[in-house]
């Protein structure tokens, strides 16, 4: 990574000096993105970032699915913004359609773009470049509540087996505790996205071959896993999502439950929890991988034909996800919103969150890979198989291998 | 208008100046009929174009932001275009031919058809309903107490009344599943299930909307004559029977208007539904409106195959609500 960024380095010397080191904005910049605190917190220091590049900027806010259509309806027509919000689901179809342009070139060398988290480097990299800098993300986090370990005398599971049995144990809706919390809603972000780490699991990958779009069996057998587990999954999630999974784990009704990293900060922030004190995280339990996502800004292509406008959105980019923005963050105790390991490994971090949890933070990196498939077609694939699965966990429809058949024969049709 | 004639031939000097020049200059004595039908049809002539001039700006602001974004729609529905693609081409009706063999397409014009029929009869019924209980039962006082709380949930935005339900209903928090789960211990979850799902976002509907209508329907009896229910509680005519035969005949017209402004209104139920089911469970609950949506934004970005879609609703709307207009007028 450090080698792809010197080239392009010395591509961008060679073009007329280092850009960032002279970019001067000459307009200020259009940002289109989602609501989060950290970018409502950001807009506080417009002043500083108008010292430093000579423009202001303006964010506007859509909701997830409305900002990508927003923005995919923006960057194939108009081009009006100068920098995306983009996401793990949207990057292949920007970078494939030359949306957006590659940090490289034009992300400044000091603001150190390798600090970030490795997984959502990871999930920023496609066609072997870097598009975006993390705003958000991460991979996942077993986090489970030590009072019902204890009280069961159930040891932190370690693996997967170990994981399954403790949720079937710890089962008792008669006490109100549910043994663990899924994602049933349908959505490529939603039920497929907590069913990928079970497909990676069994040996499934996306699009091996042309022959071979979907791995029948590995599909099979994760589903029928994802839906044994759905017995033990609280009420309400059937039809819900990362919130309402979180939210049950969070009002003290989950044993445990491997979720998305952000789940680690909100729940042992007292004013998000109800289990503030009974908490714990590990990496997510082996052979498991964890399904690494991330949002983040990227340099919009259309409304920055120019070297020069390019760097100065690049600047933007740098600045809005830099160290100083992130301890900003953490100051003001937004710990869904941390990116960097630098954050992490820090006594501010440690001192806000706890060492368990900076510890579980820093492990679940290794565990973190891209689940998904990296194609533009993702999105439309995912929330096909959404719909399927949201029907088999809802028992509209009960068959499983009817189901699989029925992704296998989209995936041949994209 | 009809001033400006008549003065000419109320006024006798005028009359006669008028004889006078005439003669003179030769013209016949039928000149002034002629001269006033003249007057007459220039009176009529700018009657007819009266309504030129003012419906004329009102036409031009319908063309711009109903007929074009149509045209455009109509248009875009005859190619191949993808958000994700600048270029297209001319499909023609391939899209329409697609729709036809998509399940997803003919699930989601089945529930459209199920949302109508189920969200404007239990609106009305619940409209005609508590309208006429609270004819009979209020007093003044309480009839405006009624009326000021009906009136509040159709004020609500759509989008706040869906997650206030929503929540409501949730199986483990929800106030209204509370006495449920204190009494046998189950943790009914009314949106995970195909029918329980379309019934909840249907009386989420008929809360906003059924109360309101029967405002409005309390408001249409106070303002009916009181001799023909008099006469009929004369004739010992009790209960029900007084509105059966009396009243709601007398209002039979305005109640259909609100029957056909509530079918309208029901074809545009996508927050309500987006909101508290996405369109599950599965696609359960998936209207045209919710699918075109999902094609053309969340999914695919297929936008020509969505507004074939928009258009194919466009068409049935158009029929339909025609159809019914003229039997209602016939």
């Amino acid at each position: 990574m450090k080698l792809l960024f010197a080239t392009a380095g010395l591509s961008a010397a060679l073009m007329g000096s280092a850009s960032w080191a002279q970019a001067v904005c000459s307009e200020d910049l259009r940002i289109l993105a989602q609501p989060r605190d950290g970018l409502t917190l950001l807009e506080d220091y417009v002043d500083e970032f108008e010292e430093l590049s000579g423009a202001g900027f303006e964010i506007d806010y859509l909701n997830e699915n409305d900002r990508r259509a927003k923005s995919q309806a923006d960057a194939s027509t108009v081009g009006s913004y100068d920098v995306y919000y983009v996401d793990e689901a949207n990057l292949p179809l920007f970078a494939s359609s030359g949306w957006i342009v590659p940090l490289p070139g034009y992300y400044p060398d000091e603001y150190d773009y390798d600090d970030f988290d490795a997984g959502m480097r990871q999930v920023a990299t496609y066609d072997g470049k870097q598009w975006f800098a993390p705003i958000q993300g991460g991979g996942d986090l077993l986090v489970y509540r030590t009072d019902i370990l204890e009280a069961a005398g159930i040891e932190p599971p370690k693996t997967w087996d170990e994981y399954k049995a403790a949720v079937e144990a710890l089962n008792d809706p008669a006490a109100g505790i549910y043994g663990t919390g899924l994602r049933g809603q349908r959505g490529s972000g939603a039920n497929v996205w907590r069913w990928l780490p079970l497909y990676a699991l069994h040996g499934g990958k996306w699009f091996e071959s042309e022959d071979t779009p979907i791995n029948i069996e590995a599909a099979t057998a994760a589903t029928q896993e994802y839906l044994e587990l759905f017995q033990y999954s609280a009420p309400g999630t059937q039809t819900g999502s990362f919130d309402e999974s979180t939210g049950a784990f969070r009002a003290g009704k989950i044993a445990l439950l491997v979720e998305s990293a952000p789940l680690g900060g909100m729940s042992v922030d007292a004013a998000q929890s109800q289990v503030v004190d009974k908490v714990a995280f590990l990496a997510p339990p082996a052979p498991l991988a964890g399904s690494g996502y991330a949002h983040g800004f990227a340099i919009a292509a259309a409304a920055n034909p120019t070297d020069e406008e390019k760097a100065c959105a690049g600047l933007f980019v740098a600045w809005s996800t830099s160290k100083e923005q992130e301890a900003r963050r953490l100051e003001a105790g937004q710990p869904g919103e941390l990116t960097r390991t630098s954050t992490y490994q820090s006594p501010a971090y440690v001192e806000a969150f706890g060492q368990n949890l900076a510890d579980a933070m820093a492990a679940t990196g290794n565990h973190t890979q891209v689940l998904f498939w990296q194609d533009p077609r993702w999105q439309e694939l995912g929330n096909n198989w959404g719909i399927k699965l949201e029907e088999l966990i809802t028992g509209t429809r009960t068959d499983v291998d009817g189901a699989v058949k029925e992704l296998d024969e989209f995936a041949r049709s994209l | 208008m009809s001033m400006v004639p008549s003065r000419n031939w109320t006024n006798s000097q005028d009359r006669c100046d008028l004889k006078g020049s005439r003669r003179d200059r030769g013209e016949t004595p039928l000149a002034p009929v002629i001269s006033y039908l003249n007057l007459g049809q220039n009176v009529m002539n700018r009657g007819r174009s009266l309504p030129v001039v003012f419906l004329g700006p009102a036409l031009v602001v319908l063309i711009v932001l109903a007929l074009i974004p149509t045209i455009y729609a109509i248009n875009i529905s005859l190619q191949n275009r993808t958000l994700s693609a600048p270029d297209s081409d001319y499909v023609w009706f391939a899209n329409y031919i697609a729709l036809f063999s998509d399940a997803r397409f003919l699930n989601a014009l089945w529930v459209s058809l199920k949302w109508e029929v189920i969200s404007v009869s239990l609106t009305m019924i619940t409209g005609i309903g508590l309208g006429i209980a609270m004819f009979e039962a209020a007093s003044p006082r309480w009839r405006n107490i009624l009326c000021f709380l009906f009136i509040i949930p159709v004020l609500l935005p759509r989008v706040c009344a869906a997650f206030v339900w929503k929540f409501a209903v949730h199986p483990l928090y929800g106030s209204v599943t509370w006495p449920v789960r204190a009494l046998t211990g189950q943790t009914p979850d009314v949106l995970a299930s195909p029918n329980s799902a379309l019934f909840t976002v249907a009386f989420v509907d008929v809360w906003q909307w059924g109360l309101f209508f029967a405002v409005i329907v309390l408001k249409l009896l106070e303002s009916l004559p009181p001799q023909p229910i008099e006469a009929a509680r004369i004739d010992r005519i009790k209960g029900w029977r007084v509105h059966r035969y009396i009243t709601l005949p007398m209002l039979k017209l305005p109640l259909i208007s609100l029957t056909l402004v509530k079918a309208i209104e029901s074809l545009r139920s996508f927050d309500l539904v987006y909101v508290m089911t996405r369109g599950g469970p599965g696609i359960s609950t998936e209207t045209l409106d919710m699918y075109a949506y999902s094609q053309g934004f969340i999914e695919a970005g297929r936008i020509s195959y969505a507004s074939s879609m928009a258009v194919i609703m466009l068409v049935i709307s158009i029929l339909m609500f025609s159809t019914i207009w003229k039997r209602i007028g016939t």
